[in-house]
């Protein structure tokens, strides 16, 4: 039932995950799941592993972005903005793993009912954009805000206070706070990734236009010399790296800061030892007055809880600082010159605008420049808002909600809430609240939850160590739905190299892998293949890395690779983007690179043709 | 009269004295682009042989009235034209400045006799209206004076190919307006050989460099005798887009036994091995826009790399003129004058194929 495939990958229905996952689908709901009511419907589509948003099992609670996004995306396409030819992206659940399908267009006469409102709709978001983004960032903050304040009693009171009694009885008390608490936090992030969506469709469709336009004018002009036009350099999703920069400048000019800052203690140790020191108070002051919204970013991609964030892991951000500082110490630079950056990208610009030889064409090329200019930056700077801010502040409010449920023993651990979705939750909160509002020595269902976060846990480890299928279903002919190209790098050629690859990955035999040419320019080197998040301290200068995909919090270790090589991401993906910036090169959406290489491999990256190839095997 | 002039005096003031092809490697030399030296035996010269040794009258009387569809009598009025030239002693001025040419060049670079190439420049080739390549004649590796003064009686008697005659009267040139410069020129070792244009010569795109290149000299790739490796280069950002390698089956190399250019087989391991490696593209492709951008318009060059001097100093010009077939096409708007509004529409209702 696995990889004999004829042209087609395993049947949906059929396909069987391994019995130490048995279980799994109760920890999703229904509807993500694959059904016998709509067999017919979903064996005739093709789902792909998604594996820039879930590359490792989820979480039951960390499910919710998928279920959110799902909507969010799939609307501003179809019923927002109403793009003529495109539908939605719908999601299942296989074994603890997401798998994703851009389904086909609709039927002709709705396509024409949509093309209407298209033309209509879209062209005044280009056109308004930076008066847009002001008012998307004002009501993006503002609702953050309001997570924040969230009011969430991690403790039940003996007796409600004589101030909700008197004079007059509040009528509500905390045995409803904790349900519509959990309700509000659960909405804010629905309201969250309503707004995350607004303008990211348009803005891939901008990029597109500007490609339609660049491979007009430049027949055969390649992906990434597009990238370098349209990079943005001085967007959110780098200021917190910048910020990082900046410490690490103000220690370097203070030695007594700067010693401590390059010990081998742990953040928290480094900032007591800052503390007695004047101008360490004063670093610190400088870093408590960036650390918020700046830090508030996750160390991994901003969809899994156990990747924590810089502000709940101090050691990360400081273990960059430290870097940096030895990088000083070498007299090295340590910040990405924007100047420069945006000074080669207008130079490129220029001298393709010179090139062409009509004034019609300058012009069409100039007015889809500029909408790509402007609205370009909402694809990375949406980014840190959302993934990174928002999510840090949702963690948070999570995790009381957790140490409630853990202060009524209900649960053992904070963070054994994810193991709930967020259908469950409000059930375990219900009889949280109906126990302490019948009286005490109540029995509670402690034991069951207890149990299930155990069991649930065996399964997300299981699943971890289980290398499902790149694909499911029936491949279409052709892919073109714009997120599946630009953001998952799926295309018609990967594939058909997936429908090859599978089993010479199982034959571990690769030695050539083909990618996005994302980044130009060639490299040679040791692989570094990536699997966990901490083990991303083991980088060393040189090394290629090699992951499933990368994210913007890992920003200062692309000073010391020499080439990124992912499994998934297409031109805009972030791996794409950074290399770009940092002129390294790099290679994306093979598939199965952290699959067919081992660290240690001496591989070829080529981001001019985006071949890979294992040079020579690790003894 | 000037008999012979150095390259390196020559622009593109020089046309009518030295033709396109000189007159074009003065103007590289003085844009700094390595080109391999050499001097031209002037159109002066020419003229002064054939008027000065009486053959004028005989050679333009045969033309009188030619007939350019009638390929027979054109075989024979220039089979007869050609040979009275290659016959004709030349005078014994141009001899001596010649001989004298040849001596500097071989001491400048150590030799006795060093190896040459010949090649014709016409006054009217190379023009970008009038694209004569390949009418005129050329002669590599030529060795020692006496076969240079041969060599060059050859240039000059390819005016007169059929080809060449029936080609100016058709296109309204008339015989005597068309003059011959004759270049000799240090011959390059080559290693790989080839011609690049600045830009795609299949669609006219000038964001490109197309750079084609085979082992040995670059008559396999000018002649079409093999399929050449081929890059496509990005001139903006330089980045490699293509590299199609192809099977070379023969080059033409230089064999000292036969005293002869020769075709060879290239060696098994050899004919799907890259005959440039991405160093030498990208050094090609600087390379190429320094002439464009000195030459203001797109241009075919031909290059060499010499196989006994390291890199990146092996690597020679040869030639370049103007590109002819785009240059001369009216420019029109590749997007249809399209806003930017009809390009979203464009896009946004492409219908997607299930």
């Amino acid at each position: 039932m696995t990889s004999k495939t004829e042209g087609r990958f395993p049947d949906p229905h059929e396909f069987e995950v391994p019995a130490e996952l048995e279980g799994w689908e109760e920890m999703y709901p229904s509807h993500q799941l694959f059904s016998g009511d709509r067999e017919e419907w979903e064996k005739n589509q093709f789902w792909f592993q998604d594996k820039i948003h879930a590359p490792e099992a989820i979480p039951p609670l960390d499910h919710i972005f998928q279920e959110a996004w799902q909507i969010s995306l799939s609307q501003y396409t179809t019923r927002v903005f109403c793009i003529p030819p495109a539908q939605g992206i719908a999601q299942r659940m296989v074994g603890c793993y997401l798998y994703i399908c851009a389904i086909a267009p609709p039927p002709d006469e709705v396509q024409g009912a949509k093309a209407e409102r298209f033309g209509a709709r879209v062209f005044p978001v280009f056109q308004n954009y930076d008066e847009l983004w002001e008012k998307w960032l004002v009501k993006f903050k503002a609702l953050g805000k309001e997570m924040d304040e969230l009011k969430i009693p991690t403790e039940l009171p003996e007796f409600i206070s004589e101030e909700e009694v008197l004079p007059a009885p509040k009528g509500y008390y905390v045995s409803y706070d904790i349900i519509e608490g959990f309700d509000r936090l659960v909405n804010m992030m629905f309201k969250g990734w309503q707004y995350h969506f607004e303008m990211l469709n348009l803005s891939y469709l901008a990029y597109l236009m500007f490609v339609d336009v660049a491979r007009g004018l430049f027949p055969g002009i390649s992906e990434s010399s597009i990238g370098k036009m349209v990079a943005g350099a001085n967007v959110a999703m780098f200021r917190p790296e910048e910020e990082l920069c900046q410490l690490a400048r103000k220690a370097f000019s203070q030695n007594s800061v700067a010693d401590i800052l390059k010990g081998d203690g742990s953040a928290n140790e480094k900032i007591e030892q800052l503390e007695n020191l004047k101008d360490g108070k004063n670093w610190l002051e400088h870093f408590n007055n960036v650390k918020s919204p700046w830090f508030y970013v996750s160390c991994g991609s901003g969809w899994y809880h156990h990747e924590g964030s810089w502000i709940t892991n101090l050691d990360i951000p400081f273990g960059y600082i430290k870097s940096y500082l030895e990088q000083l110490d070498n007299g090295e630079t340590i910040e990405r010159s924007l100047d420069k950056i945006e000074k080669e990208r207008d130079e490129i610009v220029a001298e393709y605008r010179a090139l062409i030889k009509t004034d019609e064409d300058k012009k069409t090329f100039e007015d889809t420049y500029n909408n790509i200019r402007s609205i370009y930056r909402y694809a990375e700077d949406h980014l840190f808002w959302v993934e990174h801010w928002f999510h840090t502040i949702w963690y948070a409010k999570v995790r009381e909600f957790g140490q409630l449920l853990v202060n009524c023993d209900m649960l053992d651990e904070v963070d054994d809430i994810f193991m709930f979705n967020r259908y469950e939750i409000p059930e375990l909160l219900t009889e949280v609240s109906t126990g302490w509002a019948l009286g005490v020595d109540i029995p509670m269902r402690s034991e069951h939850y207890k149990a299930t976060v155990a069991k649930r846990r065996k399964i997300l480890e299981a699943a971890k160590k289980w290398n499902p299928q790149p694909a499911l279903g029936i491949p279409p002919e052709e892919v073109a739905e714009p997120f599946t190209v630009m953001l998952w790098g799926i295309t018609t050629d990967r594939v058909q190299d997936w429908l090859k690859g599978v089993d010479a990955v199982a034959g571990a035999d690769v030695s050539e892998i083909k990618g996005f040419a994302s980044s130009a320019g060639s490299a040679e080197g040791p692989a570094k293949v990536l699997k966990l998040l901490k083990d991303i301290v083991d980088v060393q200068p040189g090394d290629i890395l090699v992951c499933a995909s990368t994210n913007p919090s890992w920003a200062p270790i692309f000073t010391k690779i020499k080439a990124a090589v992912t499994d998934i991401g297409g031109l805009t993906s972030h791996a794409a983007i950074v290399c770009r910036e940092y002129g390294i090169p790099s290679v994306t959406g093979t598939g199965i690179a952290t699959s067919a290489i081992k660290t240690g491999d001496t591989i070829r990256v080529d981001g001019d043709t985006g071949e890979v190839t294992i040079v020579e095997r690790a003894a | 009269m000037k008999h012979v002039i150095d390259f390196k005096y020559v622009d593109k003031g020089s046309l009518n004295s030295v033709g396109g092809k000189n007159a074009s490697l003065g103007e590289m030399i003085k844009a700094g682009i390595r080109v391999p030296h050499g001097f031209a035996v002037t159109t002066d010269a020419y003229l002064n042989f054939i008027t000065a040794t009486g053959i004028i009258d005989n050679i333009y009387g045969a033309l009188v009235h030619m007939d350019p569809e009638d390929i027979k009598a054109l075989d024979q009025v220039s089979e007869k034209i050609r040979s009275l030239i290659v016959k004709t002693a030349m005078p014994v001025e141009t001899q001596k400045a010649i001989e004298e040419g040849y001596g500097e060049l071989s001491k400048e670079y150590h030799d006795r006799n060093i190896p040459v190439a010949v090649r014709s420049s016409a006054t009217a080739e190379d023009l970008p209206t009038a694209s004569f390549a390949g009418q005129q004649d050329t002669y590599l590796w030529t060795i020692g004076i006496a076969q240079v003064m041969v060599n060059v009686k050859r240039c000059w008697a390819s005016l007169f190919t059929s080809r060449a005659i029936s080609y100016r009267i058709k296109n309204d040139f008339s015989h005597e307006d068309v003059l011959i410069s004759v270049g000799i020129q240090k011959m390059v070792s080559a290693k790989t050989s080839g011609v690049m244009f600045t830009l795609d010569p299949t669609n006219g795109d000038l964001s490109k460099i197309v750079i084609e290149g085979s082992w040995g000299f670059g008559e396999t790739v000018v002649g079409g005798y093999v399929n050449p490796d081929k890059f496509i280069v990005d001139k903006v950002t330089k980045e490699i887009n293509e590299r199609t390698i192809s099977q070379k089956h023969i080059q033409c190399v230089y064999d000292s036994g036969k005293d002869e250019v020769v075709h060879i087989d290239v060696d098994e391991e050899m004919q799907l091995e890259r005959c440039l490696i991405d160093d030498e593209v990208q050094e090609l492709v600087r390379i190429a826009k320094i002439i464009e951008d000195h030459y203001g318009s797109p241009q075919d060059i031909e290059w060499s790399i010499d196989k006994d001097i390291p890199f990146p100093e092996n690597l020679f010009i040869v030639q370049s003129r103007p590109e002819t077939v785009w240059s001369q096409k009216k420019s029109m708007p590749i997007l249809g004058g399209k806003s930017s509004y009809q390009i979203m529409m464009d896009r946004g209702s492409k219908r997607i194929k299930i």
